[in-house]
């Protein structure tokens, strides 16, 4: 086990350095000088050679990469032009909000995805189950997450006005709660910070979640398929042993292996659909930052942006393959 | 079923078994033609659209940039010619949405191409060749895998500058590494087929092996999943366009319409459901070609 874990650590390193590296280099391509671009033609001589001078750009290439790389792993991202904060203290603030935005719409997916692709795996010989199931999932494989955004605002926000039009709710309010202590002295204002949270959370995380919904309940169905046809499923219904024990104690904990690993996978388009979710629901977090980042050229943030995104990316593939091999030991003498 | 029916009642007077009855055999052909269905509903959408994208100076009503002062956001049937409404301009929403599936399709198919003429032959040398090659070529592959589609366009086309070529070029580039996985493994099962082995007896350069015998058998099956990703292509560009990275305005593109409907949600809904309808149906349309065609090509391929 811990040999897999360390060869499994060892091809991620260069993976992470390698894709740090495309997004350094992909940012110096630009066609343009990135300051003459962030302050406009009217810039003065001086300021222009002072903001490259800000940003490093007069050193050798070789010495920028370098360094973009070593503090890149040290959290350090240098500055945001825009706002002047520092990069990592703004990602810190964001990366919650799509975390949580993450977390809620993969409950969505797997709450709606998994029961409905693992029924009509089991329903597959009733042609209505079985295309009907098909066209959904196609139709929510198809749905442009920020279209099906739009339209959930417009009939929950705009017409009934059961929901908020824009914004993120007040998280860092819940986060100084807990961490002052003060929840059990004002239980009533921490629980209206989180309905305030949740409540702003709700369209977005049903938008992304419905839209991943499609993706999950495939791989359930195929999943299941697979596990359903199996020796040792054959040997449990021939034991006598009734429908529904077969289905939950044999079959769907088989299914969950496969599953896990395309989690990893899931994660990732969990993650790039936050960044069209945020624009369409002016949510604040990680997604709506790289836009607007990229929007006003603020390129520290942006990279700072995309280095992190992708090191959530990897971080997640690493422990999807750590718990597979955690949950079917055979991987780990492959 | 029929035949074991039969040698059973051998002896006796064969009946004449249901399952050799008229409307038994029709139910058969019908449930053989069944699965044309799908196919052939999809091929008609994709075929519209094309046919929408080509003759779009002809049957789009209006230019797509000319602009009507006296409709400006009008609703759908706005003074009798304009069919789906107008926008902010006054433009004519039913011109610009027929305009947009030229850009949403020469995208789609363009981005498909530049992934396909990248990653095919990438994928095919690494798992011809194997050693060094592969392990060189699998390892950058894994790297832009690392990168979702979304993101990796976003980061080339803010490299680039948006333009429908940019864009192109972005969505291809990130498509890619599917590419060159499906080719390589593609090129690892028929490497190992007596008829490679025989080629390569005869004197036949591995170029001559790659290009001759690997590329033609693996060609029906890399064409078919490729149909699948014109799908992941055009809802990669409408998110591009949608975000502002796409193709620049005034150009009609169902992302840009859909953009600069969404300050109009509330008076104009119009905008943005025609909009994002013409971008579900698109990438709907090549979904379920593509997973009809993949399902007739090779069943195996569907996962269950």
């Amino acid at each position: 086990m811990l040999p897999y874990v360390v060869r499994r650590l060892i091809i991620a390193i260069p993976m992470l350095l390698g894709a740090m590296s495309i997004v350094f280099f992909a940012m110096r391509i630009l066609p343009g000088d990135p300051c003459l671009a962030m302050m406009g033609d009217e810039a003065t001589k001086e300021a222009l050679e002072d903001c490259v001078r800000h940003l490093g750009l007069d050193r050798p290439l070789l010495v920028q990469y370098a360094d973009y790389m070593w503090k890149s792993l040290h959290f350090d991202f240098g500055r945001s032009i825009v706002f002047q904060y520092t990069v990592s203290s703004y990602i810190l603030g964001m990366f919650p909000h799509t975390l949580l935005l993450v977390l809620a719409s993969s409950l969505v997916a797997l709450g709606v995805g998994l029961p409905t692709g693992i029924f009509s795996a089991l329903h597959r010989q009733n042609p209505l189950v079985d295309y009907s199931s098909r066209l959904i999932a196609l139709l929510g494989l198809s749905m442009p997450v920020f279209w099906l955004g739009i339209l959930l605002l417009i009939v929950f926000s705009l017409h009934l006005d059961m929901f908020p039009l824009i914004g993120g709710g007040d998280l860092t309010t819940v986060f100084d709660m807990i961490a002052e202590g003060e929840v059990l002295e004002y239980p009533e204002d921490f629980l209206a910070a989180v309905w305030d949270v949740l409540h702003h959370l709700a369209l977005p995380a049903l938008a992304l979640g419905l839209t991943l919904a499609a993706t999950v309940s495939r791989m359930a169905r195929s999943a299941m398929l697979e596990v359903i046809s199996a020796d040792y499923i054959r040997t449990a219904r021939s034991k006598g042993l009734h429908e529904r024990f077969v289905i939950y104690k044999h079959a769907l904990r088989n299914m969950m292996i496969p599953l896990l690993t395309i989690i990893g996978l899931f994660v990732a388009i969990a993650l790039t659909g936050t960044v069209l979710t945020e624009t369409v629901f002016t949510r604040p977090g990680l997604g709506k930052m790289l836009v607007d980042a990229i929007g006003a050229r603020d390129y520290p943030l942006a990279q700072g942006a995309i280095t992190v995104f992708t090191m959530t990316i990897i971080l997640v593939n690493l422990l999807v393959d750590i718990l597979y091999a955690v949950f079917d030991p055979r991987i780990a003498y492959k | 079923m029929a035949t074991t029916g039969n040698t059973a009642t051998a002896g006796t007077r064969v009946k004449p078994s249901a399952f050799d009855s008229e409307a038994w055999q029709r139910r058969l052909s019908g449930r053989r033609h069944r699965r044309y269905i799908p196919i052939a509903a999809g091929m008609l959408m994709v075929v519209l659209m094309l046919v929408c994208a080509v003759l779009a100076p002809l049957i789009s009503p209006f230019s797509p940039s000319a602009q009507f002062s006296d409709f400006v956001l009008q609703g759908p049937g706005a003074g009798g010619r304009h069919l789906l409404g107008t926008d902010e301009f006054g433009r004519d929403l039913l011109s610009r949405v027929i305009w947009g599936t030229r850009v949403s399709l020469q995208v789609g198919l363009g981005a498909v191409v530049v992934g396909f003429l990248v990653g095919v032959p990438l994928g095919i040398l690494a798992g011809y060749k194997g050693g060094g090659t592969e392990a060189t070529i699998m390892r950058c592959t894994d790297m832009l895998l690392a990168f979702p589609t979304l993101l990796l366009a976003l980061i080339i086309v803010t490299a680039l500058g948006g333009s429908l070529l940019n864009e192109i070029i972005a969505i291809g580039v990130a498509l890619t590494p599917n590419f060159v996985r499906l080719a390589r493994s593609m090129a690892l099962t028929i490497k190992e087929n007596d008829y490679i082995m025989a080629a390569r007896a005869l004197g036949g350069t591995p170029l001559r092996l790659m290009v001759r015998h690997i590329f033609p058998n693996a060609v029906s099956t890399l064409v078919v999943i490729a149909t699948l990703y014109i799908a992941n292509a055009i809802r990669t560009e409408a998110g591009l366009s949608f975000l502002g990275l796409g193709v620049p305005p005034p150009t009609a593109s169902w992302g840009n319409i859909l953009s600069e409907g969404r300050q109009f949600i509330k008076c104009c809904p119009w905008l943005t459901t025609f909009s994002g309808l013409s971008i579900m149906l698109a990438v709907l349309s090549f979904n379920i070609m593509g997973d009809a065609l993949r399902d007739l090509l090779d069943p195996r391929l569907r996962g269950d």
